[in-house]
């Protein structure tokens, strides 16, 4: 306790040194920021080296894995005390809205919501989504064939060559199997013709990635940005938005009621937020969540993807017993 | 009366027995402590509605059965390879040895993923090998590897160099006259081998199956990358499903299942104990290393299939790793156009990680190497020669967090550190030292067992006419039993370097910035989609590993003898 305090007391009186020296205005972030996160290794790193540009003073420790690992962490801290995070930011909203329903997560009133999607964000501003991910279906350019839905997938003439993340392991493959079971025309028999069809469930997206280029398999349900950077260097890889609609995920940041650093927390939502940060998400590939900062490279401007409608109370509800049953579909 | 001596002798004796048993309190019970009070008492009121719902689940007794299976078949593939390659170095007159050893070994620094995903894409559909043998199967067939055999498969293979090790360090003991007076008498080899060599060898031997049977079992990795697919679950897995199943309700489940584990780890103690019980295998004279063996027209054929082992464990991965780690994006063929070191660019100048990754992994591997078998070999001292029945606890306390699921343990020391230590009120959480900490507790076991094998081959007369002398504890440690025990112990630290260094499950939860690990950067790249960059990453970790270990051979004069594995 008291080394932290001292830490804290000392980066204080540097700042406030540079603070009176600089003249700045106003209550700058400042201190230390711990961020739990499940986005990709690189573009966490981007994203937090532009957040230090934008706010010098603020020193950002990160933790980076998946959703499983993140949450796995946040259930043990919380059972040990409370938890070191200040700000998370996770693939999916339904991870949120568990947490949300725990009570760990601080209300944000006066968040700047300008141009974002009303559905893009809680209604009880505990967590905004940052930008869309959409899950659709990658092709091996040297497939036979090309499916032009999820449908396809469990046609006969691709059994054996498709592989899909597991939801066990990965936030957007979560609340794609939630969303998709709720569906008529999907359900849950749709995954029970995949599984039929030897369809393999992999660690993660990345795997699909992998599995799917190398031409392990024909055919993989991947998230969209993934697809897209990979081919844009050059990856043997294409990318079909499925005709049933595009299950989509939201990666919302959120700010939990235990955080050391308020001032530092909210600021990082802000940025997230701000123009800066929605325009940084475009450059590294992903649909951004506010419209007005552009569209990624691959997306030609003007183009509607129909993303499949999802009450995300519900799937989070249904999340632990569809884990369960797909893991006895799948895994046993 | 008993005179100073003996007061200062016992003083010393009792002093450290009772300080390593502190440190291994520490290291190895705590966090096992706090775990299992999660298990029957989450939040602080007793439960036992997780070992109900645990115990009655089915899916809980078929990966139990799977995990037995598995381990076992590892075990034994393990013992077959690693057995046979340690007799053939140490005892035939095989050339280029040395080299061989450390082509033997080296596979041991490329992370376990690395050499299951280069297998199975040797086996898979866009393999170059069996499109050049004409049998390549067409794009998305199932691969083989995908089952229970791939994983005993691959298994087997991971865990070889370990029981390597730890037999070549004992053969290091053989007498050679004994052997040497066996063939004059005209027995032939393998009745020499029969009833000298492996009654001989039984300790390092059992201490070598014992481990390997223990990392067969808790290991993740592999059953997560070829079993999950195939619809095989191992109790590891199975635990890291309910994690991510459940949430924060699954902390007390994991818990008991890790209990499982544990029980069926200490089990296999119990065994080991068993077996080194009944028998004597002491030696007493340490003569120089012997060639009895003479292969003669065997001898080509068998050079020839110990370097092919060589090619398809080490070469092939490492080709794979090297070529993926030279093409712009997965999937690309590599040419001369396609060619392009963008990837080691990024790698090594681009993302900062990398380096702190390089710089923490290389040295808490070395410390936690150096820390432990400066625990191990007075702890082994007191565990062979003065065995009460709390040292025969301490055998099963130290077995169990290696056996259990990496995660596991990590969850364990986030519930024991997360607050601030009581006195000293240092954090020591998501900092380098709870990484530590955990190597610490995690790998003592792989540092204790070469080297309580190697105490049951050493004759305790040696020590005893030097205390009879008046040489107090330490002095007698270190001058009579360290020499004699060096190559064992050299062993147990080279396993203990070589296992933290790629070490993955238990820094994947603990890490945070400024304490990155090699195999967090290198899971987090394939997570993310960038196998290229995992793949510059993996050539860089074995180029400096392979480094590293060269560069002992410029130390080895300095070095006792039988230390160096790779060194006659």
């Amino acid at each position: 306790m008291r080394a932290a305090w001292h830490r804290r007391f000392l980066v204080f009186a540097a700042l406030a040194a540079s603070v009176v020296a600089s003249q700045a205005i106003g209550q700058a972030p400042s201190g230390r920021l711990v961020l739990y996160t499940s986005q990709p290794e690189r573009d966490a790193a981007q994203t937090v080296g532009a957040f230090k540009k934008a706010y010098p003073g603020v020193e950002v420790e990160v933790f980076r894995s998946g959703t499983t690992e993140v949450m796995g962490k946040l259930a043990a801290e919380f059972a040990g005390g409370a938890s070191k995070a200040d700000v998370l930011l996770l693939a999916d909203a339904a991870t949120m809205e568990l947490l949300k329903k725990d009570g760990r997560l601080l209300t944000y009133l006066n968040v700047d919501l300008a141009g974002l999607d009303p559905g893009s964000y809680d209604r009880d501003r505990t967590y905004f989504g940052s930008k869309l991910i959409t899950t659709g279906i990658a092709v091996n350019t040297a497939a036979k064939s090309r499916p032009a839905s999820f449908a396809d997938l469990a046609k006969p003439e691709c059994k054996g060559q498709v592989t899909m993340p597991s939801p066990l392991y990965s936030g957007a493959a979560a609340i794609m199997l939630g969303t998709m079971t709720r569906r008529s025309d999907l359900g849950w028999s749709y995954f029970e013709k995949l599984k039929a069809a030897d369809t393999l469930a992999v660690r993660g997206n990345g795997a699909v990635l992998t599995a799917v280029a190398n031409g392990e398999k024909a055919y993989g349900i991947l998230v969209d940005f993934m697809a897209f950077n990979a081919k844009a260097k050059g990856s043997p890889i294409d990318f079909v938005f499925p005709a049933e609609g595009s299950p989509a995920v939201t990666e919302p940041v959120a700010i939990l009621k235990t955080t050391q650093n308020p001032v530092a927390a909210r600021a990082f939502v802000d940025f997230i937020l701000s123009d800066d940060g929605q325009k940084l998400a475009v450059s590294m590939g992903y649909i951004p969540a506010k419209a007005s900062a552009g569209t990624p490279a691959w997306l030609p401007a003007g183009t509607r993807i129909h993303i499949m409608a999802t009450d995300i109370g519900k799937v989070a509800d249904a999340n632990s017993a569809n884990l369960k049953r797909f893991a006895e579909l799948f895994g046993n | 009366m008993p005179d100073a001596t003996d007061w200062r002798e016992r003083f010393e004796s009792y002093g450290l027995l009772w300080g390593l048993l502190l440190v291994v309190g520490i290291l190895s019970v705590a966090p096992l402590a706090r775990l299992l009070a999660e298990g029957i008492a989450p939040q602080g009121h007793f439960s036992a509605g997780a070992l109900e719902r645990v115990f009655s689940s089915a899916a809980t007794w078929t990966a139990t059965r799977h995990s037995l299976l598995t381990a076992l078949g590892g075990t034994f593939v393990a013992l077959a390879v690693g057995g046979v390659i340690a007799v053939m170095v140490a005892l035939t007159d095989i050339r280029a040895r040395n080299a061989f050893v450390f082509c033997f070994v080296l596979p041991m620094m490329i992370a376990p993923q690395v050499i299951a995903l280069a297998w199975l894409q040797l086996f898979g559909p866009s393999s170059p090998l069996l499109k050049a043998l004409g049998v390549a199967q067409t794009i998305g067939g199932r691969n083989p590897l995908y089952s229970p055999q791939g994983i005993i498969l691959v298994l087997g293979v991971q865990y070889a160099p370990l029981v390597f090790l730890t037999l070549r360090a004992g053969l290091r003991a053989l007498p050679g006259a004994m052997v040497e007076a066996g063939l004059a008498s005209g027995a032939g080899p393998i009745t020499v081998l029969r009833t000298i060599v492996l009654p001989l060898m039984t300790p390092p031997l059992v201490a070598g199956v014992a481990l390997t049977f223990v990392s067969c079992l808790g290991n993740f990795g592999i059953p997560a990358l070829l079993g999950i697919p195939a619809n095989y679950l191992v109790l590891p897995t199975l635990i890291y499903q309910r994690m991510a199943g459940l949430g924060p309700g699954a902390l007390a489940e994991v818990s008991v299942l890790s209990m499982l584990i544990g029980f069926i780890a200490i089990v296999g103690i119990l065994l080991q104990d068993l077996m080194l019980s009944r028998r004597d295998f002491r030696v007493s004279t340490t003569s120089a290393a012997a060639r009895p063996f003479e292969l003669e027209r065997w001898r080509l054929p068998v050079e020839v299939a110990l370097w092919m082992w060589t090619t398809l464990v080490l070469v092939l991965p490492l080709l794979a790793l090297a070529l993926g780690s030279l093409v712009p994006a997965v999937g690309v063929a590599l040419s001369a156009k396609t060619a392009t070191l963008a990837n080691y660019e990024f790698v090594l100048f681009g993302h900062d990680a990398v380096r702190r990754a390089l710089f923490n992994s290389f040295s808490m591997s070395a410390t936690a190497a150096i820390a432990i078998v400066a625990i191990a070999v007075p702890l082994a001292y007191f565990v062979v020669w003065r065995r009460t029945r709390l040292l025969k606890f301490v055998n099963f306390a130290i077995e169990v967090p290696y056996a259990l699921p990496g995660v596991v343990l990590a969850i364990a020391a986030i519930l024991l550190f997360l607050k601030p230590l009581p006195v000293v009120g240092v954090s020591l959480y998501n900092t380098v030292w709870i990484i530590l900490f955990c190597y610490l507790g995690r790998f003592l076991v792989l540092g204790l067992q070469p080297v309580i094998g190697g105490y049951h081959q050493i004759d305790r007369t040696l020590e005893e006419a030097s205390q009879i002398a008046g040489a107090r504890l330490a002095r007698r440690l270190v001058t009579i039993i360290v020499p004699l025990i060096a190559p064992a112990a050299a062993a147990g630290a080279l396993l203990v370097f070589l296992t933290a260094f790629n070490e993955l499950t238990v820094s994947a939860l603990l890490w945070s910035s400024g304490s990155e690990t090699l195999g967090v950067v290198f899971f987090s790249f394939q997570q993310g989609g960038d196998s290229t960059y995992a793949s510059a990453l993996g050539t860089l970790t074995v180029a400096v590993a392979a480094g590293s270990m060269l560069s002992t051979l410029l130390m080895a004069d300095r070095l006792p003898a039988g230390v160096l594995p790779w060194r006659d």
